[in-house]
């Protein structure tokens, strides 16, 4: 099926830019007239995710593709991975410095707020390898 | 109300405007992850968070405008993005209860 497919470099030493991959996406999908509820949805899951490149990962790559129902998101780094997927899953888990806690991030809801806000979710890490997060989004 | 009105009759300082917006909620918090996932659109969001991220994360939110609590000036990084985002930055002496109480009573949310 045609879509539309969007790529971004996601600057993982500058805490400035991240959020600059969603707002874009944000603004695609509301030029496309995408709902604004699914509009929000989209951009707090995707906005979470290159947060936690940005956090855990020197950053990393986020690939987007619109179709006429769904988005797909595919977050992909090459950080520490993740050694227990299901402990990072859990509310209020974080290993978020206390620097990162100052910005305001570290809340361990990232995962959550991930999967809250998407209808599929897959999270593959491999330990020194990195981690690739498959969000698709229904709208 | 709109963001101007209550500009003007909170007394709050206006570091940035953006468009009109009315202010149908509110919602208080510092740790953006929660702001995300909580906050309502076209909230009052009243915080002392002060960096970059709060600009992003406002226009996530969609929120009518921020109002930084207990003094707090947005620094440059913040001022410049929230400019640039058409975003509405206000700024309160009173801590967060106290400002809280204050767009309770004047916006009637």
């Amino acid at each position: 099926m045609e879509c539309i497919r969007l790529a971004y470099d996601v600057d993982g030493e500058n805490f400035s830019s991240a959020g600059n991959a969603s707002e874009s996406v944000k603004r695609t999908l509301k030029q496309l007239g995408v709902s604004p509820a699914s509009v929000r949805r989209v951009a707090i899951a995707m906005y979470e995710g290159e947060i936690n490149m940005v956090i855990h990962a020197h950053g990393g790559r986020a690939e987007v593709e619109i179709y006429p129902d769904y988005i797909d998101i595919y977050l992909k780094d090459h950080g520490p991975g993740i050694a227990d997927i299901d402990l990072a899953m859990k509310a209020g888990w974080s290993t978020a410095s206390e620097n990162i806690r100052s910005l305001g991030f570290g809340a361990g809801m990232g995962l959550p707020n991930m999967k809250n806000y998407s209808d599929e979710m897959k999270v593959d890490s491999t330990v020194g390898v990195g981690t690739t997060v498959f969000l698709r989004v229904r709208f | 109300m709109t963001v101007s009105e209550f500009a003007e009759k909170s007394g709050y300082a206006v570091f940035t405007k953006g468009e009109e917006r009315t202010i149908e909620n509110g919602y208080c918090g510092d740790f953006l992850s929660n702001i995300i996932s909580r906050a309502p659109e076209s909230c009052c969001w009243l915080t002392v968070m002060n960096n970059v991220n709060v600009a992003a994360v406002a226009t996530l939110i969609d929120c009518a405008c921020i109002v930084l609590c207990e003094g707090t000036e947005p620094d440059e990084a913040f001022f410049s993005r929230a400019k640039q985002l058409g975003i509405w930055v206000l700024g309160a002496n009173e801590n967060v209860f106290e400002a809280s109480k204050k767009v309770a009573a004047l916006c009637g949310v």
